[in-house]
């Protein structure tokens, strides 16, 4: 239809002038949205090109859920240093690198704030040392030997439910460290609050550890916690304990199709990677594939350093038929038994991790990322204790599931010849034995763990194969232990 | 004492004006919208010529419906015009009074163009809008100037078939001729832009066309601005022409057969320093209404009058320049211009103290000067005078509100303290207008 309304020329040059205040508006709206975008785009991890740096820094996605506020969890060791043993986080056995800002196993990620969050690099990456004088040697798939998970969460609830845990007192610690924009200092504030109820939740939650035998350095109650957090599980009745030493993550691809964790209650590589991943604290819509597939993929072929001290290729000579008469049957890949179960009543190891792990467990597990090609599927109840590949097994010390037993060289022993108690979380070398130096109480001020066998989960009894050999035989095949 | 120099005639080379008090230009929404004149225009004029002016200049008469300022104001574009004006002289001429007919173009400066330029933009020496309203513009293309130029010369020459006594051309104040004068307004590359000389042509070719029109024996004068002080609100414009270059002008216009000049200040109007006084931001709130769709700036100027906290803004703008001095403003670039040229010349600027109009004249600043809100005032300020009184009792206070009210109300004197604060009594009198006593 034909204009009759023609506008005047000041109408068109207002219209004009409109339209360029209202693209000069979008301009700055969409520059302020690119900018808080850029600033607290809600999920930019730090990424890193290196993949044992990813291995030990990068996100798998833990932080969303789960992550604490990075510089809340840099300022509580600040504002609570006496519920630490020592200085900082490295004081609960995390592992310090030069350099780096945070400890082996925790990421960055920003969520509106930078969040700090535990990866796999958290519970296998350990330190070995030579001797008391040496420089520790960070040892990437190693079990965590000196990482005292139980304590960070106990040092965590500790802080959150101090009354000193405030907003303000909070600010001024990070004060202290940091200037924080107004904008991200807001967020702060708002933050330090549901921080703290998260802690207490947790805290809560996992109540029930402090009910059982402490855990220690190397060692975690896997599937437990496992109930309480991602179940929400009480955890009143239920008294078990499964205790039991971080394993090694190297040379994952043979071991598709064996019966993975202690118990062999999996037999697939990819969803135990994922179960283990929601331990670390991702959550089946918060886990970041695309990374934690960069970390499967390479620990496919990842292999166990060798063993960099001396070897009697003369002594180790003779203990390879030995091995392969008494050990290679269960323990070599490719062998008939390897990654299969032997029985509880067969093995005769402490039997509180097996019983940890229940049948409605399995079933619950089996519903996990519903909705998703990656659903759990292969969790079974089993009746015994997986036999496992032994592939670097002179860093997997201390031996057996629980950790019991400190040395190779014990585990030849019968049980009751094996240490009732001894040190754990030292990261000195035992050449000899073979395992971590296990008679030291204390080293620089640090105290470590006292492993009492007599407490439950801590039985050090069962598998009794090889405690027959004589001494020299008993040193001939540690010796050729030491090239596995 | 010898005779009062006031009081003494002005002889101009074709005409004697009996006094020296000239009642300047200043006009009022008083007539029909189309531009012809209405008894109030003749009520409004007779006011001053009762009250003993020597001579009037017109209101601000546009020569065409498109170089108006604000619709209701009695025009000249056409024949038909002349019987109207012819009354308006013959009643003036009964008080012995001359009407001079100020022959006006607007150009850019055009308040409220009315409907009739709804859709067109005003006529200027410019395609830059100005910075005050943002009164959209279109420089003159040579035809248009041509066809202006010509409208000047019939203009005048209806002025004298009414029976008029001259014609002035409003040359300042920002206007059209202004407009072309102004070397801070004036853009062109062609021959009307550049230097003085090319800005003055299109005055001058005004003049050629009046002078062809009316002859050599008809009163001709030129207003002109003395300094353009065209930055002086706008502190990012140009400064504009200075009094150099008006004296420079003043002789261009007097060779080319003015009979008088005239001499105001600014290249806009209002001007921080044209009239001089105040700006009554809060009447402004009230009248500036009606020009809101005027101008690109214009809201934005509504919204700095109307709003309280935003006057501040403003206030520091119009008056960062302005000096103290009110009266006499203009009479010492008038004594300047009067030392170069050898017609008589009028001043405008405040004047409303006898005493000081003598001093000025008999001192050679000026040989009349022109008056317009004091005579709003006291439209008898001439008797008031005759009568001794040096100021009147209740003098102009240069408030400006007559100004500020004339864009939409009659135009009178809105200073309520020269009513004693008796607003009804206040409009009784501006009302006056439309039915004398």
């Amino acid at each position: 239809m034909k204009d009759y309304e023609p506008l005047t020329s000041v109408e068109i040059q207002e219209r004009r002038r409109a339209r360029i205040v209202v693209i000069i508006i979008i301009v700055i709206l969409v520059a302020i949205a690119a900018y808080l975008y850029w600033a607290f785009n809600p999920n930019r991890p730090v990424d890193y090109a290196d993949i044992q740096e990813h291995f030990k820094y990068g996100s798998i996605g833990s932080e969303p859920a789960n992550g604490i506020p990075y510089w809340i969890f840099k300022v509580m060791p600040d504002m609570f240093p006496e519920k630490l043993p020592g200085k900082g986080y490295a004081s609960l056995g995390f592992i310090e690198e030069p350099g780096k800002d945070l400890p082996v196993g925790f990421s960055v990620r920003r969520v509106i704030v930078d969040r700090v969050g535990l990866n796999c690099g958290v519970c296998h990456t350990g330190t070995v040392r030579e001797n008391a004088s040496s420089q520790p040697r960070v040892i990437v798939g190693m079990p965590a030997n000196r990482l005292e998970l139980e304590n960070y969460v106990r040092f965590l609830t500790a802080c959150a439910v101090d009354p000193r845990f405030t907003v303000d007192n909070v600010m001024t610690a990070i004060a202290a460290r940091t200037h924080l924009g107004p904008i991200e200092a807001y967020i702060y504030r708002t933050a330090i609050p549901l921080t703290r109820e998260a802690l207490i939740e947790q805290g809560n939650r996992l109540s029930f550890i402090n009910n059982r035998p402490d855990w220690g350095p190397g060692r975690v109650d896997t599937f437990n916690p496992y109930k309480a957090i991602q179940f929400h599980w009480s955890m009143e009745h239920d008294d078990s304990i499964g205790t039991s030493d971080y394993p090694s993550v190297w040379n994952q691809r043979p071991r598709e199709g064996m019966q993975l964790h202690w118990d062999g209650n999996n037999t697939s590589v990819d969803e135990r990677n994922k179960s283990a991943a929601l331990g670390a604290g991702v959550t089946p819509s918060t886990i970041d594939l695309d990374r934690l597939k960069r970390i499967e993929n390479w620990l496919l072929d990842f292999k166990a350093p060798a063993y960099p001290y001396s070897i009697d290729e003369a002594l180790a000579a003779k203990g390879d038929p030995i091995y392969k008469q008494h050990c290679a049957s269960c323990h070599d890949f490719g062998a008939q038994l390897v990654g299969t179960v032997t029985p509880i009543d067969k093995i005769g190891t402490d039997p509180h991790r097996l019983d940890s792990y229940t049948y409605t467990l399995a079933v619950n597990q089996n519903m996990m990322y519903a909705g998703y090609p990656w659903r759990f599927s292969h969790f079974r109840k089993t009746d015994g204790y997986a036999n496992m590949p032994l592939d670097g097994i002179w860093l997997r010390a201390p031996y057996l599931h629980n950790g019991s037993v400190p040395t190779l060289r014990d585990l030849l022993e019968p049980s009751e010849k094996r240490p009732q108690e001894f040190y754990r979380g030292y990261d000195v070398f035992d050449q000899k034995n073979v395992g971590f130096v296990s008679n030291i109480a204390a080293e620089g001020g640090h105290q470590f763990f006292r492993y009492d066998t007599t407490l439950p989960g801590n039985s050090n009894r069962g598998h009794v194969y090889g405690t027959t050999l004589s001494p020299e035989e008993k040193d001939a095949v540690l010796e050729y232990m030491k090239k596995l | 004492m010898g005779a009062d120099i006031i009081f003494e005639p002005l002889k101009f080379r074709n005409l004697t004006v009996k006094n020296r008090i000239f009642r300047s230009n200043i006009s009022g929404r008083f007539d029909y919208y189309n531009g012809v004149g209405t008894q109030a225009r003749i009520n409004w004029e007779e006011k001053f010529a009762r009250g003993g002016v020597g001579a009037i200049i017109s209101s601000h008469v546009p020569i065409s419906i498109r170089g108006r300022i604000l619709p209701n104001y009695a025009v000249i574009d056409n024949d038909d015009k002349i019987p109207f004006w012819r009354r308006v002289g013959e009643k003036v001429h009964e008080y012995d009074c001359k009407y001079i007919m100020q022959l006006s173009h607007g150009g850019r400066q055009r308040d409220v163009g009315g409907v009739e330029n709804s859709f067109n933009k005003a006529l200027s020496s410019t395609n830059h809008t100005d910075s005050f309203h943002g009164l959209l513009c279109q420089a003159m293309t040579k035809d248009e100037i041509k066809m202006v130029v010509q409208q000047f010369g019939d203009a005048a020459r209806r002025a004298r078939e009414a029976g008029l006594d001259g014609v002035e051309l409003h040359a300042c104040n920002g206007y059209l001729i202004n407009q072309f004068l102004s070397s801070g307004i004036n853009n062109r590359k062609d021959e009307y832009g550049g230097s003085l000389e090319n800005r003055t042509r299109f005055l001058l070719e005004i003049m050629k066309a009046v002078r062809k029109e009316v002859g050599d024996d008809f009163h001709f004068q030129v207003k002109i601005s003395a300094v353009d002080h065209n930055n002086a609100l706008a502190f990012w414009e140009k400064k504009g022409n200075t009094l150099e270059d008006s004296i420079q002008v003043s002789k261009w216009v007097e060779a080319a057969g003015a009979d008088a000049i005239h001499v105001s200040y600014g290249s806009t109007f209002p001007h921080p320093w044209n009239p001089p006084g105040a700006f009554p931001m809060d009447h402004a709130a009230r009248t500036y209404g009606g020009m809101i769709p005027s101008g690109v700036y214009s809201f934005r100027n509504f919204l700095l009058f109307r709003y309280r906290l935003l006057r501040p803004i403003f206030k520091f703008l119009w008056y960062r320049t302005q000096p103290d001095e009110i009266e006499g403003i203009n009479a010492d670039e008038a004594q300047a211009i009067k030392k170069n040229v050898s017609v008589p010349v009028l001043v405008t600027g405040g004047f409303q103290t006898a005493s000081f109009i003598r001093k000025c004249i008999s001192e050679g600043y000026c040989d009349g000067v022109a008056i317009a809100r004091p005579l709003v005032a006291n439209n008898d300020l001439v008797k008031i005078y005759a009568s001794g009184k040096d100021l009147p009792d209740k003098p102009c206070t240069y408030c400006n509100k007559c100004l500020i009210h004339a864009i939409s109300d009659p135009l009178g004197c809105y200073e309520l303290s020269r009513y004693d604060g008796d607003y009804d009594r206040m409009i009784r009198e501006i009302m006056t207008v439309f039915t004398p006593a």
